[in-house]
């Protein structure tokens, strides 16, 4: 089975050069932890998780484990300061590399690069010219093969 | 060249003694500045060289390792691997920030301060280490840039080490090696000190401090620091700080009872594993004495051991007499030119490599002058030119002293990386400065 065959169409997504707050907003109302970046004519430059906008809020040297615990920090504020900073910037700031499969890739190969890449939510399913198509989630696949095994679907 | 090699026995290959000496120094030193290979293992491999080689015995190699220095060294890394599990580094850190009310430029000189004062008592490489995360912490807070901190506290780090017996290596084999006292350095070097560190401020001022800037809501930020809360274990800080001024009074006092630094250290390092887990059961002491051991820095301990023998190997074959002697004839045997000679080589020397073989090798060819000068007695301030030349040098680029090297590895991982280049830009010309004063100073007071 073809990735085209599983992948949800149209799927929401966000501009590269649109503001990482409007886009958290929205990725919060829609309950999505991730987002495709797409620059015009659809064509895929990134996604956009909450993840890759929690690890630039958090300070690069408190995650190395320099300093290990810091419970003498007045955190909300530096949090808050370092969110509104984050906010204001473009997406293309934030973005991380994302995970791309073929319209023609297969069901296996889909699931393995998902298994691969186990931050990524969902695989984006672009055609030749790396335009969006669609996405793939692990639990789409994992829908398709219940519904295999319960016969409600032919192989 | 000098009298004959008085080595113990066969060479190797019938080879020259004094060849296959300085050849195995200069082949460990050329590795050890590769940074390709641990210098511990290479400093015991070219030890074990110069034993197999034939150059010394084995008596003669144990002879030769000051274990004044590898003592007072073990011990102060006991009493700081205890030491730094109280959090007090963090806490000095935060309270100073809030002395100032988060102005960034106080906050800049403060840090500095506290990283010097640490740094001239205990281990420079352990107060950075500690301090140095801090500051990326208090420059986020008040959102400034932190190289200009990071630099100011290198700098701070190793012009306070240079103020006494324990604050830099170098100060520890000069001290042993040359019987001065943790007294004679406080009473030497320490004067020099603070004008050395408020120029240096000065001319970070010029450099930086018109571009620190930091909002009223930033430096309300730093005000809501809780410096109480990084004290991880008050009863343990009691007990270190006891300890501590034990150890400093005993080091200031130990000449005056014919006691050596390592005694002092030594014992103030045995009563505090002492009283770190006092009361608790055997087990768990056993288990806190294993993991500070694990903490101390054996690295450096079996570098120190290893380079002590080659260059006793080296000094065996008479080459280091030799090239006493001659830079005895390059400065015409003139006190002032060679003290001036001591000072400025160390001092490009100690920011070009590291100052720790350096100074091994400086200490018997100092030594070798003495017939020269008139005796031991009269090489006291080479032995102070040697010091301030070898600790301020460190100050002369990223790779001259390693506490420098662990600040840009903060600053690399947190996403501000020091240039070499930058750094050196801005830190030689310092240094320099540093040493020029450091001259005027010897001059003033004791060649005028």
């Amino acid at each position: 089975m073809h990735a085209h065959k599983i992948m949800v169409r149209n799927p929401e997504s966000a501009h590269i050069d649109e503001q990482v707050g409007k886009v958290l907003v929205r990725m919060r109302s829609l309950k999505l932890r991730m987002l495709p970046v797409l620059s015009d004519g659809n064509h895929v430059e990134g996604v956009i998780s909450t993840y890759s906008v929690m690890s630039h809020i958090v300070p690069n040297y408190i995650v190395s484990g320099d300093l290990e615990s810091v419970p003498y920090a007045p955190d909300l504020g530096l949090l808050r300061r370092h969110y509104r900073e984050l906010a204001g910037k473009t997406v293309r700031e934030v973005m991380e590399k994302p995970l791309c499969v073929h319209l023609d890739e297969s069901l296996l190969s889909v699931a393995a690069a998902l298994c691969s890449f186990g931050k990524h939510e969902y695989a984006l399913v672009v055609d030749g010219d790396s335009r969006l198509m669609g996405v793939i989630s692990a639990g789409d696949i994992l829908d398709r093969l219940r519904l295999h095994a319960e016969g409600e679907l032919d192989a | 060249m000098h009298d004959a090699p008085h080595v113990a026995g066969a060479v190797i290959f019938g080879l020259d003694p004094l060849w296959l000496a300085v050849g195995i120094l200069l082949a460990i030193y050329a590795v050890v500045m590769l940074e390709k290979f641990n210098r511990a293992v290479l400093a015991l491999l070219g030890a074990g060289m110069m034993i197999l080689g034939g150059v010394l015995t084995q008596q003669q190699a144990v002879a030769g390792i000051d274990f004044n220095t590898i003592g007072l060294l073990t011990g102060m890394m006991v009493i700081v691997a205890i030491s730094q599990k109280t959090g007090m580094f963090q806490y000095v850190a935060i309270r100073s920030a809030k002395v100032v009310r988060g102005r960034p430029w106080g906050v800049l000189v403060m840090l500095s301060v506290v990283t010097a004062v640490f740094s001239a008592f205990l281990d420079n490489v352990t107060t950075v280490l500690l301090v140095a995360p801090v500051t990326l912490l208090i420059t986020d807070a008040l959102g400034v840039r932190p190289y200009p901190y990071l630099f100011a506290q290198i700098l701070a780090s190793n012009i306070g080490g240079t103020a006494t017996l324990i604050g830099d290596p170098p100060n520890i084999m000069i001290g042993s090696a040359a019987h001065l006292s943790f007294y004679d350095f406080l009473a030497n070097l320490a004067p020099i000190i603070p004008l050395i560190f408020l120029m240096t401020l000065a001319a970070i001022w010029l450099m930086f401090g018109r571009d620190l800037h930091a909002s009223e809501e930033s430096r309300d930020l730093i005000m809501q620091f809780n410096e109480r809360e990084a004290i991880k274990d008050a009863t343990l800080l009691k007990k270190c700080l006891f300890v501590l001024a034990l150890v400093i009074g005993g080091f200031t006092v130990a000449h005056d009872f014919h006691l050596e630094p390592a005694t002092i250290a030594m014992s103030g390092a045995a009563l505090l594993l002492l009283l770190q887990t006092w009361g608790q059961p055997l087990s768990e002491k056993d288990h806190a004495y294993e993991g500070i051991m694990a903490e101390v820095e054996w690295t450096t301990i079996f570098f120190f051991v290893g380079l002590f023998i080659i260059v006793t190997g080296v000094e065996h074959t008479g080459a280091i007499a030799w090239l006493a002697e001659r830079t005895l004839a390059l400065t015409g045997g003139d006190f002032n030119a060679t003290l001036a000679a001591v000072l400025w080589i160390s001092a490009v020397a100690s920011a070009l490599i590291d100052n720790i073989p350096f100074v091994a090798t400086m200490i018997p060819m100092i030594h070798n002058m003495a017939p020269t000068f008139g005796g031991e007695a009269a090489l006291v301030p080479l032995w102070w030119a040697l010091a301030l030349g070898a600790c301020l040098g460190g100050n002369g680029s990223l790779i001259g002293a390693s506490a420098n090297l662990i600040v840009a590895g903060f600053a690399q991982r947190a996403g501000y990386p020091i240039r070499f280049l930058e750094f050196m830009k801005h830190a030689f010309l310092l240094m320099l400065l540093s040493i020029a004063v450091s001259h005027v100073y010897l001059y003033l007071r004791y060649l005028a």
